[in-house]
């Protein structure tokens, strides 16, 4: 019986070995693994339903959570080896967020796509571009999604806070942050937070900074809009219109479900589908009871793109996967009306955008491409730095015990700065 | 013949070829490492982005920097080694006391108490689990929405806006707790051979001279323990400076409030993540190089002195 199976197997093997298609592109002649770097499954997700792999090319995940700078630790020490790796080890694909591109950008490690056969950025958004261009104007890599990012409240709640629940309405209330911050008071009076974390508010802020992180000496320097971010939570946490919790922590998250208390989340579409597993709970969460709006302050946050690295055996495969995500309308299409996706295919956005047919379950049937469409223009890339996902974490993290009344802000700030020496050794502290 | 040489054959050599490959795999994995980790703490060394910076020669350079008081006047290495020193101590003087209680009387022919594998066994299961494994279980247990705050909300013996992780006190107990849990079992094991290797007969001749337990325990157990006592007491103090896994993923390697429950070795961690500061990290080793070899050749000759004297007077007897 053993033997039976082994032949049985054997035979399999050849089979598919000899029963080869027509493979794309010319990935014949490249390496037969695939090796794709991320810090999460979402893309994966989507590669997976998307993309047709070559037959007889294996796709290796090696999935690194980034918090902490994991996923760029793992990373780099991948793509300083890539010269020595074996073939089938080298990185051929690799995923980084707006936070850290300029750091893989700006190197030699990842190369221009345009000569591997990816040249059609007519239809992607500009800013998505620039992110990935380095300062000679080589463009290194593509984004496959468009991230402006929204206020995302609850209908209900705001229905009972503000007396009105449509996005336009609802707007016109909390355009700006004066009145961000008076809605809520009111929120509070009616036993609702405004938030539900300290940092819910700290990218409609820093990404509206007029300097990077560090200057052209590397020396660290704080944003008026920083500063203000801190006011606002400091004062938000007196007076308990925010939960103290963490961007990511489950007590945040706790408030999506039906029952919780908070009106007010940040967030690009990757957000809301990616991330509010809670909301979209059949059970606990309330989906269709969300919409969107552009919120006090226009921003953008995050945005995954996919760089090719240099080195790689697999160069056109990478290529392709990046076209297929960019420029193959079918595929863009699904991401958008599958799953909730705010595409990078200006083209596409604007066949949701119009169709009055298309709306988002999720919030209420709100034509969400419509609304991010308009907020696109107002993207701007600039201000960025190598240092910014960890620096933007460190300073959230001391800024916590400050926001919680364990340290004083001095101390906080002290931490921080100790922090920054630890981490980046050449960024000058005051 | 040669035999004539008389009974001169040494086996001396055989000797030493048996112990040749501990002092071998020492050489290369212990010796050389850390004469090359004194060697590369002289060395600027690190990365900024994917450049990597050095490494160039600088002197002391990284032990001034370690040294030096930032910009409200405090050393950093000095809170950190303090951190580390009260949390072994919160953890470790309740592990050496409940250790030697249990040792003695798992060893106590007159309590001859039922069932002591079993008891063995459970004490010493929490050193299995891996910490952090442990840590993340107790940092589940004790979070901000964890079932062990939700128990005390509902028995209103907390207020809401009490924190486990977050609060200085509760962490450090927290840490050493662990600790206590995980090492307790392993040292009493330790100390309960060594009161095996103690004759029999001292104990009953004490009891004929009419000594109470207490006497036995504190005129003969103890004076005749003191060199496993002095081992136990200095391989434990060895692990409680290099304290890591338990605190680094009990506060997500933050050392959380106020960088309170940050150890020497997490502060060390720090300069090898995101930075590879090579330098730097060789500068805070050699630095607990040097503090735990100057902290157990304390607390060897202060403990072991005693065990002289006692060995001492029973020679002479």
């Amino acid at each position: 019986m053993k033997k039976l199976i082994a032949l049985l197997l054997a035979l399999v093997m050849v089979f598919a070995l000899c029963a080869c298609g027509a493979p794309k592109a010319d990935s014949k002649t490249e390496g037969k693994v695939f090796n794709i770097y991320a810090w999460n499954e979402e893309f994966k997700g989507f590669f997976e339903k998307y993309y047709t792999v070559p037959e007889g090319v294996t796709v290796n995940w090696i999935i690194t959570p980034s918090d902490n700078g994991a996923y760029q630790q793992k990373l780099d020490e991948a793509l300083l080896n890539q010269a020595s790796a074996a073939a089938d080890d080298k990185v051929d694909l690799f995923l980084a967020e707006a936070d850290y591109i300029l750091k893989y950008v700006n190197s030699d490690a990842t190369q221009d796509i345009t000569k591997i056969g990816v040249t059609d950025f007519s239809n992607t958004y500009a800013y998505t571009v620039q992110a990935a261009t380095d300062p000679n104007g080589v463009v290194k890599g593509v984004s496959f999604q468009c991230c402006p990012s929204a206020l995302i409240y609850r209908r209900s709640i705001a229905q009972d806070v503000l007396g009105v629940s449509e996005p336009d309405e609802v707007q016109a209330k909390l355009d700006s942050w004066d009145k961000f911050n008076a809605v809520a008071a009111d929120a509070k009076a009616k036993g609702y937070y405004m938030t539900a974390s300290f940092a819910e508010t700290y990218r409609p802020f820093s990404n509206n900074c007029t300097s990077a992180w560090v200057d052209a000496d590397n020396k660290l320097q704080f944003d008026p809009q920083i500063e203000a971010w801190i006011a606002q939570t400091e004062d938000f946490i007196k007076n308990e219109y925010t939960l103290t919790a963490g961007i990511w922590d489950q007590e945040k998250n706790d408030q999506m479900f039906k029952d919780g208390k908070t009106m007010c989340f940040f967030g690009p579409a990757w957000y809301f589908n990616f991330c509010m597993g809670n909301a979209q709970d059949p059970e606990k969460g309330c989906s269709g009871d969300w919409a969107i709006c552009e919120g006090p302050a226009a921003h953008f946050w995050g945005g995954t793109w996919l760089l090719a690295p240099a080195g790689t055996d697999n160069a056109s495969m990478a290529a392709d996967i990046m076209n297929t995500f960019i420029n193959n309308e079918d595929v863009c299409s699904k991401l958008v009306s599958e799953e909730n996706q705010f595409s990078n295919n200006q083209k596409v956005n604007a066949k949701f955008a119009e169709d009055p047919n298309y709306g988002n379950a999720f919030l209420g049937g709100q034509n969400d491409v419509a609304l991010f469409s308009s907020m696109t223009s107002n993207i701007k890339w600039e201000n960025h730095t190598i240092y910014d996902q960890l620096l933007n974490e460190g300073l959230q993290n001391n800024m916590q015990e400050f926001f919680k009344g364990q340290v004083d802000k001095e101390t906080a700030l002290k931490n921080f700065y100790n922090y920054v020496n630890e981490t980046y050794p050449t960024i000058v502290t005051p | 013949m040669k035999t004539k040489r008389g009974s001169g054959v040494s086996y001396a050599k055989y000797g030493y070829l048996f112990i040749l490959p501990f002092f071998i795999v020492y050489t290369f994995f212990t010796l050389i490492p850390q004469l090359m980790t004194f060697y590369y703490s002289l060395f600027e060394n690190y990365r900024d982005g994917l450049t990597q910076i050095g490494p160039n020669f600088v002197g002391l350079k990284n032990y001034v920097t370690l040294f030096s008081p930032d910009n409200t006047g405090s050393i950093g290495i000095l809170k950190y080694f303090g951190n580390t020193l009260i949390l072994w101590v919160m953890g470790a003087v309740p592990q050496v006391v409940i250790a030697l209680l249990l040792a003695v009387f798992f060893t106590s022919y007159r309590m001859n108490l039922k069932g002591q594998q079993f008891f063995k066994t459970v004490i010493y299961m929490p050193n299995l689990i891996m910490a952090a494994a442990f840590a993340m279980l107790f940092s589940t247990l004790f979070s901000n929405v964890g079932p062990v705050k939700q128990v005390l909300l509902a028995h209103d013996l907390i207020d809401k806006s009490f924190d486990f992780l977050t609060m200085k006190v509760p962490v450090r107990v927290l840490i050493a707790l662990m600790n206590f849990l995980m090492w307790f079992g392993n040292t009493t094991i330790l100390l309960m051979a060594g009161i095996q290797g103690i004759d029999q007969n001292m104990f009953e001749a004490a009891e004929i001279d009419g000594a109470n337990s207490l006497q036995v325990f504190f005129r003969v157990t103890l004076p005749l323990l003191a060199p496993i006592l002095v081992y136990t007491v200095i391989t434990a103090m060895i692990g409680g400076l290099q304290m890591f896994d338990v605190p680094q993923v009990l506060t997500n390697g933050k050392g959380t409030p106020n960088r309170a429950s940050m150890t020497m070795v997490m502060y060390l961690n720090n300069f090898l993540t995101t930075s590879k500061n090579y330098g730097m990290a060789g500068a805070v080793s050699v630095v607990l190089f040097l503090v735990s070899t100057g902290l157990s050749l304390f607390v060897y000759n202060s403990l072991s002195s005693q065990y002289k004297d006692t060995a001492h007077k029973r020679d002479q007897i």
